[in-house]
């Protein structure tokens, strides 16, 4: 039988002890300049957010994947996507920012762990992707990215100049952590950090739009909300509503300016997510006032159907 | 060309599995397939069913308000699931363990009595197999060869020997088959 992938590469897979020991590990690891990511669902990612916390406050690269499940608690192990909050406003305390990434499909799923590896070393900043128990048990094909070697030692070193790696003789050592009593010096590390996050809204922003050119009424959505509302889309066009679809592929940073854009084309917008009402926030933010938006949404594990949502379109938006 | 289907039963009736090998066939043939399941958190007893997309085109929602096509196991699933076959759509029923007649007049129905000739045949296994030979007389949405290579794919290397007896299941299913 072939060699199965961590037995040729060197990768570690490790089943932890627990979530805070994992997110721990990851800490420690990535501390090390290494690619470092742990998975869990709802809960298991609560129990990660101090650990998460302290990785943006000690500017560690790492991938951090949530497959949101029904909360709050302990909640189901049906799909949801209550975690929105939890991720883009925060999670663990103090000011820091995700780069959060939202799969649509099983092939995104596959495409964004190289992509959120990339973007967490470039800026020095945990990425998340943010699932949902769809995606997570739904099976799509999948063209798997190029495979690329791992990064030899002279390569990591040169590339994560930041990492504890053994100190050489003759500089100085490199100290990674989140602690800093000095105010003044922790205002600074804050401001640096903010001025990342700015270059991260500036050039991250990644979305999808469907059938939005001529649209008079729209739909966002997330991940796999996103699925089901283009066929919303299309259902809704064979009845003569001239419907789009605009699909946040990164939540934070968040396309805020092309929402605001069709803010001036649009006659009204739905957010359609399966929580109570929470990426609806940020889109009213993005709008201003300027056009209706209202929120639709199924809770604690239900999803909605094609019907549903557009029948809750004309009831909010177009009535 | 696509084909909205879902497989709905108990769960331990190799629901889900005979979806994989639909999908993982359907892969094979080039088709874009999106396999989605739905079942409580019990591996066995509770209902347990499957959404299958085979499309030519990329495939948007893996919900759907209704589909082109229900195969249907146990009573719970025809009492879900047969008001969301499309007008026109096919409706495929095991016998065994359904007591209510289908009144739908806008579909085609077929029943196939795959239980009884799994326990005939003493192999209760093969019942998933049976149902899918039956659906693929229907509807030949896959060819044959694809459908041995997505066997392969989603049956363990151990299991590779009874490869010929899921064949010959399928084989016998596409018999037994008859429309109501």
């Amino acid at each position: 039988m072939a060699e199965k992938p961590w037995e040729q590469t060197g990768m570690v897979i490790l089943q932890a002890e627990s979530e805070i020991a994992a997110i721990n590990m990851v800490y420690g690891g990535a501390g090390t300049g290494k690619k470092v990511m742990t998975s869990s669902s709802s809960p298991g990612v609560s129990l990660k957010q101090e650990g998460i916390s302290y990785m943006a406050g000690a500017e560690l690269p790492c991938l951090i994947v949530n497959v949101m499940r029904g909360g709050p608690g302990l909640g189901t192990i049906q799909p949801s996507q209550a975690d929105y909050f939890q991720t883009v406003k925060g999670g663990g305390h103090g000011d820091y920012r995700l780069i959060t990434l939202a799969p649509a499909s099983v092939q995104e799923m596959a495409d964004f762990v190289g992509l959120g590896f990339d973007l967490a070393f470039k800026y020095r900043n945990p990425s998340i992707i943010l699932a949902d128990g769809i995606i997570g048990q739904m099976m799509e094909k999948v063209v798997l990215p190029p495979f690329h070697p791992r990064r030899t030692d002279e390569q990591i070193e040169k590339e994560c100049p930041w990492a504890a790696r053994g100190k050489k003789h003759g500089r100085r050592p490199n100290v990674i952590t989140s602690l800093e009593l000095d105010p003044a010096k922790m205002e600074e590390n804050n401001l640096r950090f903010q001025a990342k996050y700015r270059q991260i809204e500036e050039q991250e922003v990644r979305y999808e739009e469907f059938q939005c050119k001529d649209a008079e009424y729209l739909l966002v959505a997330f991940g796999s909300s996103a699925r089901i509302c283009q066929k919303v889309v299309e259902n809704a066009r064979t009845e003569g509503i001239r419907l789009g679809l605009l699909r946040p592929i990164t939540l934070w940073p968040f396309p805020s300016d092309i929402i605001a854009q069709y803010a001036n084309q649009v006659k009204g917008m739905l957010s359609v997510e399966l929580n109570a009402g929470q990426m609806v926030e940020d889109i009213r933010l993005a709008v201003n006032g300027k056009v209706k938006v209202e929120h639709f949404g199924r809770l604690g594990g239900i999803v909605f159907t094609p019907d549903e949502i557009l029948e809750a379109l004309k009831v909010k938006i177009i009535r | 060309m696509k084909q909205e289907i879902i497989i709905a039963g108990f769960g331990g009736q190799g629901v889900l599995s005979m979806g994989k090998i639909l999908a993982y066939s359907g892969l094979m043939e080039g088709k874009e397939v999106t396999w989605m399941p739905s079942y409580g958190p019990e591996q066995r007893g509770g209902t347990a069913n499957v959404t299958v997309i085979l499309s030519d085109k990329p495939i948007s929602s893996p919900i759907l308000n209704e589909y082109d096509i229900a195969i249907i196991l146990n009573q719970p699933s025809l009492d879900k699931f047969e008001s969301k076959v499309k007008p026109g759509g096919i409706l495929i029923y095991d016998g065994y363990g359904i007591h209510t007649p289908i009144t739908r007049k806008d579909i085609k129905v077929y029943r196939i009595d795959a239980m009884d000739t799994a326990t005939e045949m003493e192999n209760p296994k093969v019942f998933n197999m049976l149902i899918l030979g039956g659906l693929l007389k229907i509807r030949p949405m896959v060819q044959m060869g694809n459908v041995i290579k997505g066997l392969k794919k989603s049956l363990p290397e151990r299991h590779h020997n009874l490869i010929p007896m899921n064949e010959a299941a399928i084989l016998k299913g596409m018999e037994i088959i008859k429309e109501v």
